[in-house]
């Protein structure tokens, strides 16, 4: 019963915040939506003591038959795959309602928006069943694009309609997949089984696998499917940036991991080679595509595309070292984006902007933003993979495990985890180190001496939720075995079948 | 890092060379007369004079009581090793007596005026002599290390001088800016004129002190600088001290980077302008900016009044130290308004052609260099603090 409570409190949340009783004042909504989520994390934590990390398969499973005609049953389950991911779903959710304030329209619906969001990942990340995936995939895609189109920036239109073709492309495709399985084996069981695509044929796995990828390639997203996101990102508020980075993507990669590499092992097997170059190529674009930047969000949402490169690889790989890597990777990277966001927002309610041409010296002790900036040198630090950080642990894992199998690749990938480096230093040295300006330099001495230079300060409150998603990153950094021994049981399980499989 | 050559970095001429020179033989002051601008100098002058105080009192008993002591552990105390003395010290409850050291390395590396020339006399090379022979005979390892590099311990006295010259300077200076609160107090002072006439009258009146400085050595005492060297407190030590500190400076380490080997600064030490006139108050706080030292010390010691008209100006106490550094600013404007009026060669209401036209030439100079100080902190043009 604890993965149906977790499943309904989000969705509690959801009817309560529509429909409380009166006008509830926007901080009032704020905080029934922090409580309901509070309530999540706690039942995502007790779900974690519950489990049991060293049996690979499904854990805490609940199946009942919903419409047995349609092969949709309510079957859901937990394992060292998606358990990972519903913490972080659980954690990164509640700080986006708690660092979101000053809404000023419709803040029952924004919040409504938010629980509902959560509740559908989590749906889709415990879904034993593809037709049940498929509809907590979906139900999350209406909501965040209100999320953009509503509270968005200036261009929020243009941005939301964009994310809403190319996911509801993305959706189609995963569900063409889904029922093409059905058709191709004459079975209506979309239990989440690898056996029944073990009766076709390579050529019919190959088509349902490449639908499968490009659908998830588009969520992830990997190059060429990624254009939606940069816009997505820039447009989107602080704390939907913070949602869609950290946990939205991670759909596309867990997608991937679950029903394309464990349904068809052996067409995996089979384009593992390209997937790799594809991985490395989303890697080094990205990385290169975020170096050109010089909106801070925009290198943010970049570096994302690139990063998100890593999750490929170690799945083409797949090994139980690069799988595990895989898994670190989604969480790590779900971490930092988010930090990343985090902080960028600060800047651009600060400052009014996120433009690298005009940002300089925010680390100024007194009159700039050194709490941030410091913050934002741990986040690109751990980025790049620095040791001591949860991105080294991932990064290393990936590289490892995938450099045995496919070495051009991975040695391509980690040019990327360089280039890394290269751009968030360009961030920080252009945004936070010199003299503090928030104008561009115009070549005149005075002009560019100025002492009035005025930023709000940041309050406490604001610098917690970072403060909390730094240490995270660090904990996950000198602690890795605390993430490891959730998932490696499951992760080498995985690996060890599907290549028997293939 | 974009590399900003020297002249960017001060070159801030709100107000004009002829401006500048105008107000100076007019008698103006430089500092635009504002209520504010009274509350911020005279304030800053007097939590300045509380800290010079103890800047003085250290520097002398550095010079006197540390004299050539190898490891002068404890110099900042004072002579006070009592636990609670220490533990304080060591949670930095303390003034921070390296900005002290700091201005004594500028004063003692630029080295002009009476004082460096004395130091590199035939007669203080004799002092040294005499210093060292008498030191050599108790302390094995000066005895040791002399004969290896006979030019350091000279070296040593020449800085002890200046720490304690220093410290001499700043003495009169500290009871200055504390007499000048008392006197606002009083309502003796109101106004900007008011303040640079005050400090100008104080630094005349002192102008003829004597700078003179002996050490004990077992029992013997032994002049540094003896009182026949004839050295005195305006032209020996002031005036060579705002040519240092006030004017040339050393570049701050931390927010700029200079290509030295481009000309970025210049081989000319003269032709230095990175001093407290000069200087960004912005980087306050920063790593490797030095006045930030004394903006603390100067934190610790403020006026309430000022205190309080902080605390409601941009972040409070958030961006205190920044705001105490372009008071600051102000401040040593005023204090260099008033050396300039005190070295004026002739009166200014003097009406010899030849007396006058030395005079302009005189504050023409003066002009010049301020042109491109941060002049747009005297409020001179409208919408510049």
């Amino acid at each position: 019963m604890i993965i149906t409570s977790l499943l309904l409190i989000p969705f509690a949340g959801t009817l309560a915040l529509l429909l409380w009783p009166g006008s509830p004042t926007p901080s009032r909504l704020r905080l029934i939506s922090i409580a309901f989520l509070v309530i999540q994390l706690g039942l995502s934590l007790a779900m974690a003591f519950a489990f049991d990390p060293a049996q690979p398969g499904m854990q805490l499973q609940e199946h009942h038959s919903w419409l047995p005609g349609l092969g949709l049953d309510y079957a859901v389950g937990v394992d060292g795959l998606s358990l990972p991911l519903v913490l972080i779903n659980g954690g990164l959710t509640l700080v986006s309602a708690v660092i979101t304030r000053d809404i000023d329209k419709r803040p029952r619906i924004y919040f409504a928006m938010l629980l509902l969001i959560s509740g559908a990942v989590n749906g889709a990340f415990l879904s034993e069943n593809l037709l049940l995936f498929f509809l907590f995939y979906e139900l999350e895609l209406i909501p965040l694009w209100l999320l953009v189109s509503v509270w968005g920036g200036a261009n929020r239109a243009y941005a939301a309609t964009k994310f809403l073709i190319f996911t509801a492309i993305s959706g189609m495709l995963i569900l063409g997949a889904f029922l093409g399985l059905a058709l191709l084996t004459g079975s209506a069981d979309f239990s989440l089984s690898p056996v029944s695509s073990e009766r076709l044929a390579m050529g019919g796995q190959l088509w349902l696998l490449g639908a499968l990828l490009i659908g998830f390639g588009i969520k992830i997203p990997l190059v060429p499917l990624h254009n939606w996101l940069p816009d997505a990102h820039t447009q989107a508020s602080t704390p939907v940036s913070v949602l869609l980075a950290g946990v939205l993507l991670k759909l596309g990669t867990y997608g991937m991991l679950r029903f394309g590499f464990q349904l068809f092992p052996e067409a995996w097997a089979k384009l593992a080679p390209a997937l790799a170059i594809w991985a490395a190529i989303s890697v080094l674009y990205g990385s290169l595509a975020a170096i050109a930047q010089t909106d801070m969000k925009r290198m943010v949402a970049y570096s994302s595309v690139g990063h998100m490169g890593y999750v490929l690889l170690a799945a083409a790989a797949n090994t139980p070292l690069s799988l595990l890597g895989a898994v670190f990777q989604m969480v790590s990277h779900g971490l930092i984006s988010a930090l990343l966001f985090l902080l960028v927002g600060i800047v651009y309610r600060k400052t009014g902007t996120r433009d690298l041409d005009v940002l300089r010296g925010l680390l100024n002790p007194e009159k700039g933003l050194p709490l941030t900036g410091s913050l934002m040198i741990v986040a690109v630090m751990a980025s790049a993979g620095l040791p001591g950080m949860a991105g080294f642990i991932s990064e290393f894992l990936v590289f490892r495990g995938s450099i045995t199998v496919f070495p051009l690749a991975t040695l391509l990938s980690m040019v990327g985890s360089g280039l890394t480096a290269v751009y968030f230093l360009l961030l920080v040295n252009r945004a936070f180190f010199g003299r503090l300006a928030v104008t561009p330099p115009s070549g005149d001495a005075v002009a560019d001496a100025r002492l009035d230079v005025q930023l709000a300060p940041v309050a406490p409150r604001e610098t917690i939720p970072a403060l909390v998603l730094a240490t995270g990153v660090v904990l996950i950094g000198l602690v890795p075995s605390s993430l490891s021994r959730l998932s490696e049981v499951a992760t080498t399980a995985l690996s060890v079948f599907t290549q028997g499989a293939s | 890092m974009p590399v900003i050559s020297a002249d960017l970095v001060h070159a801030n001429s709100s107000v004009g060379q002829e401006e500048l020179q105008r107000l100076l033989l007019c008698g103006e002051s430089l500092l635009l007369d504002t209520p504010d601008h009274v509350l911020e100098v005279v304030g800053v002058l007097e939590s300045y004079g509380e800290v010079l105080d103890a800047y003085s009192i250290n520097l002398i008993y550095q010079a006197e009581s540390q004299f050539l002591n190898p490891f002068p552990i404890f110099k900042y105390l004072d002579g006070d090793l009592s636990p609670a003395k220490i533990w304080r010290h060591l949670i930095h409850d303390r003034i921070n007596f390296e900005y002290a050291e700091y201005c004594q390395k500028a004063m003692f590396w630029h080295g002009t005026g009476g004082l460096d020339a004395y130091l590199d006399s035939d007669a203080f090379a004799e002092n040294c002599r005499r210093i060292i022979a008498a030191k050599r005979k108790r302390d094995p390892l000066l005895f040791a290390l002399h004969p290896l590099s006979p030019g350091f311990l000279p070296e040593l006295i020449r800085s002890a001088a200046t720490i304690h010259a220093l410290g001499q300077f700043w003495r009169v200076m500290s009871d200055l800016f504390l007499d000048l609160a008392k006197a606002e107090r009083a309502g003796k002072v109101s106004t900007i004129p008011d303040v640079v006439a005050f400090i100008k009258d104080g630094l005349v009146a002192a102008a003829a002190n004597p700078i003179h400085y002996g050490v004990s050595i077992e029992g013997e005492y032994l002049w540094v600088l003896p009182p026949e060297a004839g050295l005195s407190f305006l032209v020996d030590v002031a005036v060579p001290y705002v040519e240092a500190v006030f004017l040339r400076g050393m570049p701050f380490l931390g927010t700029v980077s200079f290509n030295a080997q481009a000309q970025q600064i210049s081989p000319d030490q003269g032709q230095f302008s990175y001093g407290a006139l000069y200087a960004d108050p912005m980087p306050t706080m920063g790593a490797g900016i030095p006045p930030s030292l004394l903006m603390q010390d100067m934190y610790r010691h403020l006026p309430e009044a000022l205190h309080q008209w902080y605390l409601v100006r941009t972040r409070g106490e958030g961006d205190i130290r920044v705001k105490i550094c372009m008071s600051f600013q102000k401040s040593m404007f005023c204090v260099t308004n008033a050396a300039i009026n005190g070295t004026m060669p002739h009166p200014l209401d003097c009406t010899d052609p030849a007396a006058q036209a030395a005079n302009t030439a005189y504050a023409g100079a003066w002009a010049q260099r301020l042109a491109s100080a941060r002049n747009d902190c005297l409020g001179r043009v409208p919408g510049v603090a």
